[in-house]
């Protein structure tokens, strides 16, 4: 296999198995800048690390720090649309640097805390039994959109007190906002439906809570306002975030992990012998083997070198999970599969400042997924043809995942 | 108890997040790696570095009491 352009990242090589790329990309330079996207690329595990816990020579701050229209391009005529998106995207919790970083985090971060999560499981034990006791039956279906994507807005309607009988609306909001991360020219009219959408949807909630606050997430967001920590705008955005954040990522864990287990059988059968016990450790082996983030940004504050190169202020800069991932100086053997590895020190979540607020959450409905999978089902079988991702650097996202099963 | 805990933080787990020092500043710190350390002697509530320890999302803080060595937190059975 040839890869005519090197720094081609979205090349269809790159995007169909971006472990090989990054790896052969990780042994050249773990720095490495790229020419075609003027950014650097950090794919060495200690380069990562080092970078994500020196938030101060590394600003979150994207959106607001770098200009250029949107890649893959998009219709000419969206491009107003495209600065709504900006806005959108730049008052949230993970666009901020501290201090405002660590006063908004510091305000919702105990509705996370993993005892706090803890005491969700039965919730997302039974969520994720109602959704398989309905496809079971079927005998066959796709993971992505009838099971990944329906999980996760259950889970966090519920914590931020929606209605039940608006799961449906607030499902299909989180579903257009998913084109943040496509490539269709015309991907930013659904995307800013679904933004208009959950900030409207928002604001009468945002208003009540904060006369009358209940024990919910938008209860904290609201409160917040009062406080004065949040602007009413970045009340709104970030229950945006909270609703989003946990979407497309968790459905990525659920599908890439089943993928890996379908195509290593051995590893399957393992996770069946004693489901409720493996489930923990196979889940950080999803989450390292194929991770639902690939990569994220930052941008230097000031000159600073990393991996022996000068990276200047202003610079952007990808980390790479998926290359981090499968560091041989950190991982033995890395291409394997091996849901008992242990210790297992992926970075799919982050690190530093901005480690992911919803981690115990992500892994405990990868969790109870995979449990009651290998507790239902004896093998899973692809349907269809080719698998297709997401021509996305940021997300590691099927297309979508079809199986059958025999009873 | 008499009021002194002990602390531990096991550096396989900390991902450097910062929250237990921003949280009680009295009894952690990051070292040169951006890791956390605890404070000995430290000075801080002991409420306060229990919070700490639950704030922290990976589990990496251990806190006993210093006389008697019964695990405060995490909690027994988790
Ligand atoms: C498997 C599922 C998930 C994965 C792989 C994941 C991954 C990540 C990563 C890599 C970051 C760091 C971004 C950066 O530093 O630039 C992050 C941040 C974040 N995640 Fe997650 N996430 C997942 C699920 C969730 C869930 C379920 C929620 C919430 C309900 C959530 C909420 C957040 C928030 C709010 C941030 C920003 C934190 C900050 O800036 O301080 N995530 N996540
Ligand atoms: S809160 Fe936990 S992960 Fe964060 S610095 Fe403290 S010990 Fe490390």
């Amino acid at each position: 296999m040839t890869v005519v352009d090197l720094d081609d990242l979205f090349a269809e090589e790159v995007i169909a198995d971006p472990y090989g790329y990054f790896a052969r990309l990780r042994e050249r330079s773990p720095v490495h800048w790229n020419e075609r996207f003027g950014l650097w690329i950090v794919s060495g595990h200690a380069e990562v690390v080092w970078l994500l816990r020196h938030h101060e020579l590394f600003s979150s701050a994207v959106i607001r720090t770098t200009s250029g229209p949107p890649y893959p391009p998009v219709d000419p005529e969206d491009l107003p649309l495209f600065d709504e998106i900006r806005s959108f995207r730049a008052d949230q919790l993970v666009e901020q640097d501290r201090p405002e970083h660590l006063r908004m985090r510091g305000l919702v971060h105990q509705y996370f805390t993993p005892q706090a999560i803890e005491g969700w499981r039965p919730f997302v034990r039974a969520a994720v039994a109602d959704l398989l006791d309905d496809i079971q039956p079927r005998g066959s279906m796709d993971v992505m959109t009838d099971l990944a994507a329906a999980l996760p807005v259950q889970i966090i309607g519920e914590m931020m007190g929606v209605p039940r009988e608006d799961r449906g609306h607030l499902r299909e909001m989180a579903d257009q906002i998913l084109y943040i991360n496509r490539g269709e020219p015309y991907r930013l009219r659904p995307l800013v439906e679904g933004v208009r959408g959950i900030l409207e949807y928002a604001e009468p909630l945002a208003r009540e809570r904060a006369e009358r606050p209940g024990d919910d997430l938008i209860s904290l967001l609201a409160q917040g306002e009062r406080a004065g920590v949040f602007t009413h705008n970045q009340v709104l955005v970030n229950t945006g975030l909270l609703l989003f954040a946990g979407h497309e990522t968790t459905m990525n864990l659920i599908c890439n992990g089943l993928l890996a287990f379908m195509r290593h059988p051995e590893q399957w059968r393992r996770l069946r012998l004693d489901p409720a016990e493996a489930a923990r450790l196979a889940t950080e082996e999803c989450l390292r083997f194929d991770p639902p983030v690939k990569s994220t940004q930052r941008v230097a504050t000031q000159d600073v070198e990393l991996g022996g190169r000068l990276i200047r202020a202003g610079d952007r800069i990808r980390w790479i999970i998926a290359a981090a991932n499968r560091d041989p100086a950190v991982f033995p053997d890395p291409d394997r599969f091996d849901i008992g590895r242990q210790p297992n020190p992926h970075l799919s979540f982050g690190a530093g400042i901005h480690y992911c607020l919803g981690v115990a959450l992500a892994r405990l409905e990868g969790q109870e997924v995979f449990r009651a999978l290998a507790e239902r089902f004896e093998a899973f079988e692809l349907t269809g043809a080719r698998l297709k991702y997401q021509p996305s650097v940021q997300f590691r996202s099927l297309e979508s995942l079809p199986v059958t099963w025999s009873a | 108890m008499d009021g002194r805990v002990r602390i531990r933080v096991d550096h396989g787990l900390c991902v450097g997040n910062a929250m237990c020092v921003a949280l009680a500043p009295g009894a952690f710190a990051h070292n040169a790696d951006r890791q956390s350390e605890p404070l000995d002697p430290y000075d801080e509530a002991v409420d306060t570095i229990l919070d700490a320890a639950a704030s922290c999302p990976t589990g990496a803080i251990r806190v006993e009491d210093a006389g008697t060595g019964e695990w405060l937190f995490p909690p027994r059975g988790s």
